[in-house]
């Protein structure tokens, strides 16, 4: 994640996190020293507000990249909830913060389990219908809310002498609690799942990350110190009405905030909105009142979403990386990482897949179809791999091979058959539980999260689906020992802190054949692991199949490079046209009829001489698939 | 029985200025993968033009779509020329941000031009009524709905029968392969978003009689909006008109036997349920991509 990353290395600066404590001791000390400033602590009271609500918003929108239009709903709830239950009870609204924050996380945790197991717009729209719609229902409901008439809530209880000054440092602490809260998020695995699942969801549900839950828990993780801090708004308003607790100018400002600032980063919403709070204060005040203040609002959206997509922080961070980069160059090639030497590693702590003790095989495939309209891409495999096996999978160009892979792990639902996996029914698992349950794919372009180290890849991949493992720290303890072995492992031990897309595309399918053994699979899918890498690298490729082979991991692979499989395969499985047209050991199914006319049309007849010759030719090992 | 009857038929009359409406946003979508929350504004916009000539000139404020249309074609067509291609390619969230932010800044400019007060435009026949078999046909209704349809047969006729059209379509289906076959995937995308833009100067006129409106009456319409082409399926023009008709109708049957105040709750409602249960809506692709479908 280049803006994390970017911004780690920022606050990484002694000067930097300095310079933030510096910030926050003078915010700290300015009531004290200007006590009766009560218009300036007004302005920065509801700046900690905002900088508290964008950074909320920022676990869901900044790091998991679920945009959010409607945040402010939670600001209502929370209000709402105070104010209602203070006026029941006659007692201080403050009481019921836990109340505020509980009742946001519940409601969010619900709307999200409706709209988060999805993908694209529908998120988005049902953020700002639940704004909208929550305004109409608290005007509604008047007998429980007072409808438009509003809610009155009883006026602080401290001398008046001290004016704002306890909200200033409520809202101060509570900015700090987020931050702390957000950045504890951002360290845990739970964190880098939900970066995993902006870069790549399909790539993150396939390593073991549970998409679904993660994206439900960061939305009510996001809405959690906003309905807190809603209580206390509710108490520092002294008056609620729908319109103005469930307000779209709100929600407006807090995206604005988070975006201007940096959205994925830690400090940027905070900068971003002091920024904001300041820019709009100070428009108020001498650009033509509040009148105006939509149309500012509005530009300046407009304005970021165009040519500051990035943020204010990561572009600042970017410009230094730069600076620092033409300074201290670094060359990556293949023969860096080939040099290295490889050290011998155990990697089967699971115990033994129950295939192999039994005489079942390890997986089975039975009668799987698939198709896309009219084109029936699988039509009826039937397919085992038997535990301890490398099993080949070739095949002309869009016979179904990857199609297949994909039925398999989960990433496209099964239309008919069954795929079994040692003992257990699979086909109707998420991609997540069937990687839980030891199987791991790689794939043929490879899909490494780019913006995150090596290191941080190869930790990604979740084993099982553990609450404890979840929060974690992400980049830690036995975890990341067992990561830097498996880079050493695959000879890429060097290559931990760099950024995964800066490595050649070799490294890629090294790195990633290293992120899918943390899985600590028994059977690991394999989508053309030597295309499009040079021949000491497939050499290096072949080598690590069988030193994990030996070590008891089946393998099922896919791959053109004709030679290759038969020298390593065994046994072979021929597709074609979404069928099984040919299965068993290499010598025999390379002399088989059937697939040479399956790879060079029904005119070619089997001439006398070898078929080898033929089948040799590399212009059989042409990508695609 | 009457007020049954009298309630259908207003419902269908609403039902066909929304699906005029809806049929911009879900050809926008349709083409170019954006939902254009600046629909709703731009509807308001021209209504607070045509309202403005209307009390000027007193010019029939419907049939001031003639020249609101053409001129909403060409605001729609710069709009994507210098704002919307800008970003093409990026998030669907970034999209949303974008045209949120358009959409705000519309209001804003009513707000400091128009002020944020409540206007309609009251041409002669406003309050007069056509009686059909006993049935009430308020005329403001009945020359908004032909106005409509008209339009949308025109759009129709456009998206079928030419050129034009089918390098729409074609780019709504599979923007690569029509990409393949010679079709400008830019020159395409602006001209589906001038379109989409241009039906907002039929159904903004068309508005500023029916309904009173101020600067933030948006949100209400791009929420209808919304609601009718995620039930109708995003991106399907036979989806929106079903879709507005259904809207329409169980608005206005609300309206009658329930309560004004909760009618508007409905698109919400539609809104929540079709992502819940049916998300690619009647005729859509899917709005909701599952991981496991």
């Amino acid at each position: 994640m280049t803006v994390v990353d970017s911004l780690r290395r920022l606050t990484a600066g002694r000067t930097a996190r300095l310079a933030v404590l510096a910030v926050f001791v003078v915010l700290g000390l300015y009531p004290v020293f200007a006590p009766y400033a009560a218009y300036e602590q007004g302005v920065l009271l509801l700046a900690f507000l905002m900088a508290l609500m964008a950074v909320s918003w920022n676990i869901i929108s900044g790091f998991a990249g679920y945009v959010s239009l409607g945040h402010s709903v939670f600001l209502g709830l929370g209000a709402y909830t105070g104010g209602l239950l203070a006026e029941k009870f006659e007692v201080n609204p403050l009481w019921f913060m836990p109340v505020g924050g509980l009742l946001a996380f519940v409601a969010a945790a619900l709307v999200g389990m409706v709209v988060l197991r999805a993908r694209g717009h529908a998120f988005v729209i049902i953020t700002i219908a639940l704004l909208l719609s929550m305004q109409v229902l608290v005007n509604n409901f008047s007998s429980i809310t007072h409808g438009s008439n509003g809610v009155n809530v009883l006026l602080p209880f401290w001398s008046s002498d001290y004016q704002n000054i306890p909200f200033y440092y409520l809202f101060l602490g509570l900015l700090l609690l987020t931050v702390g809260f957000a950045a504890w998020v951002r360290r845990t695995k739970f964190g880098t799942g939900l970066l995993a699942i902006r870069e790549d969801e399909d790539k993150a549900a396939a390593i073991g990350v549970n998409t679904t839950r993660y994206k439900v828990l960061a939305y009510a993780a996001s809405a959690f110190p906003i309905g807190v801090a809603g209580v206390v708004y509710a108490y520092f308003l002294s008056f609620l009405n729908p319109i103005g607790a469930f307000s779209l100018l709100t929600s407006v400002t807090i995206v604005l905030s988070a975006l201007a600032g940096g959205r994925g980063t830690l400090w940027g919403p905070v900068l971003g909105a002091f920024v904001v709070s300041v820019v709009t204060e100070v428009a108020n005040v001498y650009g033509g009142g509040s009148q105006s203040r939509l149309l500012v609002l509005g530009l300046a959206l407009v304005l970021v979403v165009l040519f500051l997509p990035m943020g204010i922080l990561p572009a600042l961070s970017a410009r230094l990386a730069r600076r620092r980069a033409a300074r201290q160059a670094v060359e990556y090639t293949d023969q860096a990482g080939v040099a290295t030497a490889r050290t011998p590693i155990v990697v089967s702590p699971r115990s033994a897949p129950a295939a192999e003790r039994s005489a079942a095989p390890l997986l089975e495939i039975r009668g799987a179809k698939k198709s896309f309209g009219g084109l029936r891409a699988v039509d009826g495999v039937d397919l085992t791999v038997e535990a301890g096996s490398i099993t080949a999978l070739i095949g002309p160009n869009g016979s179904g091979k990857t199609t297949l892979f994909n039925l398999v792990t989960g990433a496209m639902p099964l239309g008919d058959g069954e795929i079994w996996f040692d003992g257990t029914r699979i086909d109707r698992l998420p991609p997540w539980e069937r990687a839980h349950l030891g199987l791991g794919r790689t794939f043929q372009i490879t899909r490494l999260f780019k913006s995150m180290t090596v290191l941080e890849n190869v930790v990604a991949p979740l084993p099982s689906a553990s609450w404890g493992l979840m929060v974690k720290d992400a980049v830690s303890g036995r975890e990341a020992e067992r990561a830097r072995e498996l880079l050493d492992f695959v000879g890429l031990g060097r290559f931990g802190d760099q950024q995964a897309g800066a490595l050649s595309y070799g490294q890629q399918k090294l790195v990633e054949l290293a992120q899918v053994l943390m899985l600590e699979p028994k059977m690991i899918l394999l989508d053309e692991p030597a295309g499009g890498i040079n021949p000491t690298l497939v050499n290096r490729m072949v080598e690590i199949i069988r030193d994990l082979n030996r070590q008891g991991i089946a393998f099922l692979v896919v791959e053109h490079n004709i030679p290759l499989v038969l020298d390593l395969c065994d046994p072979v499985a021929v597709l074609s046209r979404g069928q099984v047209i040919a299965q068993g050991p290499p010598s025999i199914v390379r002399a088989d009829p059937a697939v040479l006319e399956a790879y060079l049309g029904p005119e070619w007849l089997p001439a006398k001489p070898v078929p080898d010759v033929v089948l040799d030719q590399p212009s059989l090992s042409v990508k695609g698939g | 029985m009457t007020q049954l009857v009298q309630a259908l038929v207003l419902g269908l009359l609403i039902g066909g200025v929304y699906a005029l409406m809806a049929s911009g946003l879900t050809l926008i979508f349709g083409v170019m993968n954006i939902i254009n929350v600046a629909h709703g504004a731009l509807l308001i916009l021209v209504a607070f033009i045509t309202w403005k000539i209307w009390s000027l000139t007193g010019v029939d404020p419907i049939l001031l779509a003639v020249v609101m249309t053409p001129l909403m074609f060409g605001f729609g067509w710069l709009l994507y020329k210098g704002v919307l291609s800008r970003i093409s390619g990026s998030s669907p969230g970034m999209s949303v941000l974008l045209t949120f932010g358009i959409a705000i800044t519309i209001e804003g400019v009513l707000n400091v031009t128009a002020g944020n007060k409540f206007r309609s435009a009251t041409p002669s026949y406003f309050s007069e009524s056509y009686r059909v078999l006993g049935i009430s046909l308020p005329k403001a209704q009945v020359y908004g709905c032909l106005a409509a349809v008209l339009v949308l047969g025109l759009l129709y006729v456009v998206l079928a029968r030419t050129w034009t059209g089918r390098a729409i379509r074609a780019t709504a289906q599979n923007s690569s392969g029509a990409a393949l076959v010679g079709i400008q995937a830019s020159a395409v995308a602006a001209l589906a978003f001038a379109i989409g833009t241009a039906t907002t100067g039929v159904g903004g006129s068309i508005l500023s009689v029916l309904y009173p409106f101020f600067p933030a009456s948006h949100y209400d319409w791009i929420s209808r909006l919304l609601g009718i082409i995620v039930l109708g399926g995003m991106g399907s023009l036979a989806g929106a008109l079903i879709g507005a008709l259904i809207l329409g109708l169980a608005e206005t049957l609300t309206a009658t036997y329930g309560s004004l105040q909760w009618s508007t709750l409905i698109f919400y409602a539609v809104i929540l349920v079709v992502l819940l249960f049916r998300p690619q809506g009647l005729f859509g692709s899917r709005l909701r991509q599952d991981v496991m479908a």
